[in-house]
This record gives C-alpha cells, sequence and structure tokens, in this order.
C-alpha cells in the first residue's frame, strides 16, 4: 500500500448528529458494505452504546475508493463521544492526519463538539466541516454555516450531506482524499506504532488497535511495548473492511488490528507506543499519558452470597476496560463489596448498567466520590477516595480537592440562570466567548465534586436541554473540607458518609435527611435521622413509625387474595438493606446526590 | 368433613361507591336463572354434610323479592343442618321488609346482618349511599320482635373527610341499637370502585389509626374484641366467619364466590353469564402443606386469642417454634405466646401484616 494513497480520518460531532449513519452511509457508498448487510450503525458494537447513542469503545475500518483510477485506502477510526473518555478520543485523533467535524443542521454547533474539534487542532488535523441532516425540515444551513465560519472555516470548504439520504457523500469521499494529508512516516526507520484502543475477547485475548508511524510491523515480529516494558510475538495483524482481513505486514501510515497472546489489558496502555525488540526505536510517540479515575464508589451486592459473582463481573469487564480500578471494601452497613474507580460519571453508570443487565446481579451503588487530598499535622499527603477514609479532624492541616475548567456551551437566553448555577455550585467565573450573536461559551472553574452530584441534569433544566457542557481537569485547590455523616436510629450509616465544603454542610445535610425522609418507609418505630459533622447534628428529619398495615377485612374470597398481597410486600422487603433495625431500599444510597431542597 | 356454607346473591338495588364485591344490578329477568343455576351448582358439589353454618352473603340478598327470596330457601332447605346451626343473612335497611324477616325466619335464618356503615350525611354522600337512619330503628325494632337476638351491624370508618367527632356519632348510634355483634370496615379504595375512579384519596394513615383506637376503646365496653376489625358480645362471635380465620375447609356457592374443599381454594367466575349457563369455575389453586401452615398463622392471628398450638400440632405434626422462625418476634414482643397460644398484642394489630411477613414462606 502506497503510503501516498492512505487517508486516515476520524469523525468528530456531538451524540445523535449522525455520526454514525454517516459511517454507514460512507461504507455503503463505497461497497464496503452491502445493503442487507449493513445494521444501523454499524460502527457500534455493545448494546448499550446503541441505546444511549454513544460510542464507548473505539473501532477502525479500512475502506477502498476508486478515485480518478487510482485506488485510495481510506482508514475511518471512530472515536468515543463522550468527555469520560477524551484521552482515548485524543489517541484516536492522534492516529489520524484529517477529521470531519459534522454537524446538524438543525441544532448547531454543541461544547462536546467543540472540545474535541480543539482537540483534533491540537493534533494539528486537517478539519472538512460537514453540515449534516440538511434533508430535516427544520435544518438551518445559513446559520450553522455561519457558525462554522466564526470558528474560522471557509464557506466553500463546507461540505452538505444528508447522512440518511446519501447526499453529498460523493462530495465528501472527494474532499478527504484531496484535503487529508497522507501519511508521511518513514518507512525504513525503526518500528513506531500508536495504541489508541484495545479491546478484550474471550476467544483471541487482546486485540490492539494500532496505527503505523515509521517503519513497517509483520507477523512473527517481537514487539515491545515502550511504556509497559512488555513482549510478545506477533500472532497476526489484521484489518477491518469491515469485515475481518489478515494481513502479513502494517507498514508506515496503515490502521490495523494486532493480535499477540496477550493476557491483560493492563499490559497494552492506550497512548502507549510500539516498536520491535531487535531494532527499537529511540523514542516513544508523544503524548503518552496514564489514565487515572476521577470519580469513585462502593459498588455492592444487595444480596451478600454474591459478592464473589460481582467480583467475577468487575474482572470480565476490566478486561475490556483498563480505566476502571476496584478493590474490595467493607461496609459495615452494606457488607462487602468494591471500591471502584471510573474516569467519570458516565463510565460509572454504563459500568453500572452493565453489571446489572450483563452479570444480573443487583447492586448497590455509594454516592460518588472524587479524590480528596488531605495534608496531615506531621506533614504526610493522603489521598481519600471514600469518605469512609477521611481521617479524624485532629491530625488534618489542610484539605485539598479537585478542581475543573468547565465549559458551557448555550445560547445566550440562559446565561444567567447557568450562572446561578455555577455560582451555587461554588463556581468562579473565568470569561465567556461568543460564537456569534445568538450562542456563547461561559468558562467556570468549578470543584469537580459539584459535577459529580446532579449538575448535568440541573444544567439542562436550566437551559431546556439547550446547553452542553465539558470539563478539563486543572488541578487541586485548598478548600475546607469536612466529612458529613448520616445517622438513622441513632447509628451512623457508613456508606451514606459525604465530604462536603464546610459552609455548604448545613444545606446538604438537611437536603439529604430530608431525602431520605421521603424514601425510607415507615417502620415498626419511629426513625430519626440526622445528619452531623463530628459530634454535631447539623439536621434532623424524624420518620414516624408505621401506623397501618394491616389487612383490616379478611373473609372467605378474599383469603387468596391477601395472602399474594403479604407475598408482594414480602418481595418488596427482600429489596431493601436491612441497616441495624432500620430497613432502607436502594434509592436511599444516591439519596446523598440529590441537592433539590424544599 | 366440611361444616360450612357461603352462598354469593350478587344482586343490588343500587351500586355503591367503595364496593369490590362480586355484584349486579338488580334485574328481575336473571333471577330465576340464577337461582336455578345456584341450585344445581349445590347439588353437584354438596356432600350432603351437616353444616354448623350457613351465610347467605351479596350483594344484597333482602333486594330479592319475596318469591325470589321463597324460591332460594326451598334451595337452601337441601342443605342439611346441626341442631347448634348459625345461619346469617345479609340485608340492607333499604330492600328489607316485616314481611321479608318474617320469611327468614320461616327458614330457620337466626343471624342477620345489616350494613349500616354509617348515618352521617357527608359520609354516606361519599359512599352513595341513602340516609336511613329512622327506617333502620323500626326495622330493629320488627326484627327483635320477631325473634331476632343475633344481629350484627357493620360499621364503616376512614371516609374521605370524616373526622373523629362523625365517626364518634356513628358509633353511638350503633351502640343504641344494641346489636350482638358489629363489624367494621377501614374504607379500602379498591380498583374498579367508583371512588377508584374519582381519584378519591384515603385519609392519612395517623387518623386512620387514632379512629380505629377510638372503636376499640367504645366498644370494648360492652363487646368482646375477638378479631381485628370483629367486636361480639361473649357468644355471639361470628361462627361461620372464625371457620375462614381458623383456616377451616368451606363450600361457596354462587357467583364469583370462594371454597376450600380437598386442600383446593376454588373461586367461581364472575361472569353472570357464564354462571347461568353452568359454566361455573374459573380459578383454583391448590393448597400445598406448605400454604396450609401459612394460611393458618395468617388468618389465626387475627383472633385476639390467636393460634392455638395445640390445634397446630395436632393438624400439621409440628410445632409453630420449629417450622416458622419466630425468635424475632418473640423477642421483640411482636408476637405474644402465652403457653397455649401465640398471638398479637393487641396495639400491634394494626400493623400485623409486619408481622405476618415471617409466615410467609
Amino acid at each position: 500500500m502506497k503510503q501516498a494513497n492512505i487517508r486516515n480520518f476520524c469523525i468528530i460531532a456531538h451524540i445523535d448528529h449522525g455520526k454514525s449513519t454517516l459511517a454507514d452511509r460512507i461504507l455503503e457508498k463505497t461497497g464496503s458494505i452491502s445493503k442487507h448487510e449493513l445494521k444501523e450503525q454499524m460502527l457500534d458494537s455493545m448494546d448499550i452504546e446503541r441505546e444511549r447513542g454513544i460510542t464507548i469503545k473505539l473501532n477502525a475500518v479500512q475502506i477502498n475508493y476508486k478515485y480518478k483510477n487510482e485506488d485510495y485506502y481510506l482508514h475511518l477510526i471512530d472515536t468515543p463521544g463522550h468527555v469520560d473518555f477524551s484521552y482515548e478520543v485524543s489517541r484516536s485523533l492522534a492516529a489520524c492526519e484529517g477529521a470531519l467535524l459534522v454537524v446538524d443542521a438543525s441544532q448547531g454547533i454543541e461544547a462536546q463538539t467543540l472540545a474535541n474539534l480543539y482537540l483534533a487542532l491540537d493534533n494539528n488535523l486537517t478539519i472538512i466541516p460537514v453540515i449534516n441532516k440538511i434533508d430535516l425540515p427544520n435544518a438551518d444551513v445559513d446559520k450553522v454555516s455561519g457558525e462554522l465560519e466564526n470558528l474560522g472555516f471557509n464557506k466553500e470548504d463546507i461540505i452538505l450531506t444528508s447522512a440518511k439520504t446519501g447526499i453529498g457523500i460523493d462530495e465528501l469521499l472527494e474532499s478527504i482524499v484531496l484535503k487529508i494529508p497522507a501519511p508521511k512516516g518513514n518507512v525504513n526507520a525503526p518500528l513506531k506504532a500508536l495504541i489508541f484502543d484495545s479491546v478484550f475477547d474471550s476467544y483471541k485475548g487482546v486485540i490492539t488497535s494500532i496505527r503505523v508511524v515509521d517503519g513497517k510491523l509483520k507477523t512473527k515480529d517481537i514487539i515491545k511495548m515502550m511504556e509497559t516494558n512488555a513482549t510478545y510475538e506477533v500472532l497476526s495483524l489484521t484489518i477491518n473492511t469491515p469485515h475481518e482481513k489478515e494481513v502479513k505486514e502494517l507498514s508506515s501510515g496503515e490502521v490495523g488490528y494486532l493480535y499477540a497472546s496477550i493476557k491483560s489489558l493492563e499490559d497494552v496502555k492506550v497512548g502507549d507506543t510500539i516498536t520491535t525488540k531487535d531494532n527499537p526505536a529511540e523514542e516513544s510517540l508523544p503524548g503518552y499519558k496514564e489514565m487515572k479515575p476521577m470519580v469513585y464508589c462502593g459498588i455492592y451486592p444487595i444480596e451478600a452470597n454474591r459478592f464473589d459473582d460481582l467480583r467475577e463481573a468487575l474482572e470480565k469487564l476490566k478486561l475490556n476496560d483498563a480505566a476502571l480500578t476496584f478493590e474490595a471494601e467493607t461496609s459495615k452497613a452494606l457488607g462487602f463489596g468494591f471500591r471502584c474507580g471510573f474516569l467519570g460519571l458516565l463510565h460509572m453508570e454504563i459500568i453500572e448498567e452493565r453489571i446489572e443487565r450483563e452479570f444480573n446481579i443487583d447492586i448497590i451503588a455509594t454516592s460518588p466520590s472524587v479524590i480528596y487530598e488531605v495534608l496531615l499535622t506531621d506533614k504526610s499527603k493522603m489521598m481519600i477516595d471514600s469518605p469512609t477514609k477521611m481521617p479524624d479532624k485532629s491530625v488534618i492541616s489542610k484539605t485539598y480537592e479537585p478542581y475543573v475548567k468547565t465549559s458551557i456551551f448555550t445560547p445566550k437566553d440562559y446565561i444567567g440562570p447557568i450562572m446561578e448555577l455555577c455560582q451555587d455550585r461554588r463556581g468562579t467565573f473565568i470569561n465567556m466567548d461568543y460564537l456569534d450573536d445568538d450562542r456563547v461559551t461561559i468558562y467556570y472553574k468549578l470543584p469537580l465534586s459539584e459535577i459529580v452530584y446532579d449538575f448535568f441534569d440541573k444544567l439542562k433544566s436550566a437551559t431546556r436541554g439547550y446547553a452542553s457542557f465539558d470539563y478539563d481537569f486543572i488541578g487541586y485547590q485548598e478548600s475546607d473540607l469536612v466529612k458529613m455523616d448520616i445517622l438513622l436510629n441513632g447509628e451512623i450509616v457508613d456508606a451514606l458518609s459525604v465530604i462536603v465544603h464546610k459552609d455548604y454542610a448545613y444545606k446538604r445535610g438537611k437536603t439529604v435527611v430530608q431525602k431520605l425522609k421521603e424514601i425510607i418507609p415507615r417502620q415498626m418505630f419511629e426513625v430519626p435521622i440526622q445528619a452531623a459533622i463530628g459530634m454535631h447534628v447539623i439536621a434532623r428529619e424524624t420518620i414516624k413509625a408505621m401506623r397501618k398495615n394491616v389487612l383490616a377485612k379478611c373473609y372467605g374470597g378474599d383469603v387468596t387474595r391477601k395472602k399474594k398481597l403479604l407475598e408482594k410486600q414480602k418481595a418488596g422487603k427482600k429489596r431493601m438493606k436491612q441497616i441495624g433495625s432500620v430497613e432502607v431500599p436502594q434509592e436511599a444510597f444516591l439519596s446523598i446526590l440529590s441537592t433539590d431542597e424544599k | 368433613m366440611i361444616k360450612n356454607c357461603y352462598i354469593h346473591i350478587p344482586f343490588c338495588a343500587k351500586i355503591c361507591s367503595y364496593c369490590d364485591f362480586c355484584k349486579v344490578l338488580y334485574d328481575k329477568k336473571f333471577i330465576t336463572n340464577y337461582l336455578n343455576a345456584l341450585d344445581l351448582e349445590i347439588s353437584k358439589i354438596y356432600n350432603n354434610e351437616e353444616l354448623e353454618t350457613i351465610y347467605i352473603g351479596g350483594g344484597t340478598p333482602s333486594s330479592l323479592s319475596y318469591s325470589e327470596l321463597e324460591y332460594l330457601f326451598k334451595i337452601v332447605s337441601k342443605l342439611r343442618k346441626t341442631s347448634d346451626y348459625e345461619f346469617t343473612i345479609e340485608c340492607n335497611f333499604e330492600t328489607i321488609t316485616e314481611e321479608k324477616l318474617k320469611l327468614f325466619k320461616k327458614y330457620g335464618v337466626n343471624r342477620l346482618s345489616f350494613g349500616v356503615e354509617s348515618i352521617n350525611n357527608s359520609n354516606l354522600q361519599i359512599l352513595d349511599r341513602k340516609e336511613t337512619k329512622n327506617k333502620i330503628i323500626t326495622i330493629m325494632n320488627v326484627a327483635r320482635k320477631i325473634g331476632f337476638n343475633n344481629i350484627n351491624i357493620d360499621l364503616m370508618y376512614a371516609i374521605p373527610n370524616e373526622t373523629m367527632g362523625v365517626l364518634l356519632n356513628d358509633i353511638d348510634f350503633i351502640l343504641s341499637l344494641n346489636p350482638e355483634h358489629i363489624s367494621t370496615y377501614s374504607l379500602m379504595i379498591e380498583k374498579n370502585t367508583k371512588l377508584y375512579i374519582k381519584d378519591i384519596k384515603p385519609i392519612n394513615e395517623e387518623l386512620d389509626y387514632e379512629m380505629y383506637k377510638l372503636i376499640c376503646s367504645k366498644l370494648k365496653k360492652k363487646y368482646n374484641h375477638y378479631e381485628i376489625s370483629n367486636f361480639a358480645k361473649r357468644g355471639y362471635e361470628s361462627k361461620h366467619n372464625l371457620c375462614y380465620w381458623k383456616n377451616r375447609e368451606y363450600y361457596g356457592f354462587g357467583l364469583g364466590a370462594s371454597s376450600y374443599r380437598d386442600n383446593i381454594k376454588y373461586t367461581n367466575t364472575r361472569s353472570l353469564t357464564n354462571y347461568i349457563s353452568l359454566k361455573y369455575d374459573y380459578y383454583n389453586e391448590i393448597v400445598t402443606k406448605d400454604d396450609k401452615m401459612s394460611y393458618e398463622m395468617i388468618l389465626g392471628l387475627r383472633l385476639l386469642n390467636g393460634v392455638s398450638k395445640e390445634e397446630f400440632r395436632k393438624k400439621y405434626n409440628l410445632e409453630i417454634e420449629d417450622y416458622f422462625d419466630i425468635k424475632d418476634l418473640l423477642n421483640k414482643n411482636l408476637l405474644i405466646d402465652d403457653g397455649a397460644n401465640y398471638y398479637i398484642s393487641e396495639d400491634k394489630l394494626y400493623v400485623s401484616n409486619e408481622i405476618l411477613l415471617n409466615f410467609i414462606r
């Protein structure tokens, strides 16, 4: 394959702006796939992805395209579409020379799209702006093209498409060939290949997606991962057309999959550089970063005897998800479970959902926590990923929490409510950029912990769904943090403890006890709910004792029905967790997230 | 050996807003066919046992005309009775007459059950019932004169908007009638009732419980509180209903009626058309020994006396405490052991479901 005839590109788009449909249409137009093979959204393979319209794992496909009697090889590299996976996005961008910036003709540009566009520009990619869904009745091509022009694109470079009907796809393919530069690697240099994704397949082991930058990679080569120093023999190399096809070698500029007998994803880190053992490259490719969890929560099986099943589920999920971390932990309230680390909230939700759905384990997830830093009086430092690990006040000298820079992209009508929300969440205003007369990006510095709660929901409701947001970790900052405990019937429920800013503790405490009062059903006795910092109670509510739970009348005809009613009540109880003498429903453990005041 | 029999008369002169029993509006053209079908059902299933109790319920049995009632009693006469039998018929004051009462007497009815529910106008409006206070007093006198000395009155409470004062007035009125037995009903808004369709909300739990306490304290002066919702002068406890609570088998004839025979619970069809064309049965449930023991406790613990350890042992060859895990309940005083019986103390009866759940396996 001539390097000059290779084009490596990806698609940058907001969820639902038609990325996957566009990919499908390109595959179809180039004859890579026949119409009857075409499932909706060919590139997304997991059910949850399809349901949520998010691409979680990457995928790369080679497309043969004839232009002016010349054969071209287009590699379409799919990128994940959510902020939690921005590092993975940046690595797959690094595997490309160009990107299609796809914007929905009726929706316009969104914050996420902008964020990924900037990532692409950082990676020196050539961008082809595309306005998609131009067939929609509410498409406003002029407005969207104005937005693109404001971002510095020329109007005549914008390609108008409808992935649904196929309009503009030919033009798009041509411009990929004409505008996106061919790779410029040195075929004769020592091997440098970028790992931009890896997945675990239960039959084949770890499958690594790679982009060869310099040199050649052949089967039977002994390769070395430059970051982890792991060495393996290459068993086979394949490309995806999107039918899997074995190849003898991949050389500079090419994209493909590598199989070796790798058993653990730990050895194959996204962003790492592969070279050969015999003729190693001197330097690895730039940009490698260790992926670190940002958000932690406890995951517990509702039925204690499913602890081992839960461990197995997490182990299996981890095979496909190197960013997931977990270690066993014990809670007085919830028993044995795991402290799990995630890249972000979406990542957390996806894992929780997969445990319940794919492994059929009912779980309780405790409220998510970020990692706090604590400087102790003896000058040593502690990283706190769980409120229960917070040391006693007396030995704490200073506390720090992670901050992020958020960019919120919104129609200008909602600036007020957004600023109010950010202010309320301890945000500091940075600045504001107008994209055009109507739309604006607001930048705020916010504690990550404030986003972990219901920030996104609140943002959506404050802007009737119009705003989108994105965030970047910017570092730790000193903050007056305290641990707030929740007591049920006088006993601390460790799984409900949270770390909060001191000035906001009273408000949070009040909201949480109110919420718990709503969620926890009446018991045979009165149950006080208290929020406390140390010995100091800051909020209190009481669940009144149950007064009536009786089959008031029961005669001949009622007997069977009444027994069924009791059976139903009993089944309801099974879904609750007994904490001390109080029966607590699952939702209670998330109530701590609630910030709605009455 | 079955000793108890229920007979269902599904016809009513009008439909009350809260009623989810099996009933249809009275329509002359169906009655004879219905009674024919009932006659056939009885002769098909009844094994000629001597019955200790017969209970004609509804619907409103008293809504049938004199001659229809006469036909009904002729059918029921085929059932053999023990010498100390109890024979109850449900009536309402709107449809009952002196002649009908005399007819009941003639055919051996010795217990009447009247649905009074309430005499308060606001309550009656919500329940879709008519004010009959004076008629009640007259009929009670007539019934006494004819010689009925075992009369039950139903009292309903926890009706939307009801106050403690309204309830107190209803209780006093019922006490002034001096019935032998009082059944109380906390209003349940069941699906498929007018109240449910109108989206009427139940009163709050606290008030409901206060009302229950008021009823118990008022009635206990003259009556024995013997079941969660039932009160009787000594010796006048409903023998028929005790058969349900003591988990005994029984016949049930008529539309939608349930019976419990040879370890199977049957429920008849609720479709009048099917019933009249002799398609009776539509649902049955086999009661295993485990189910039976569950029922024994769930039903028996409705009684203030609770469940007799000895009777349980005789019936199932097992000790209650060996079969059910009741240690925790006993420790928490949710279940009380008086040596002979296990029972739920009166102050816990209104939350007894929490306790009964422990007997569901």
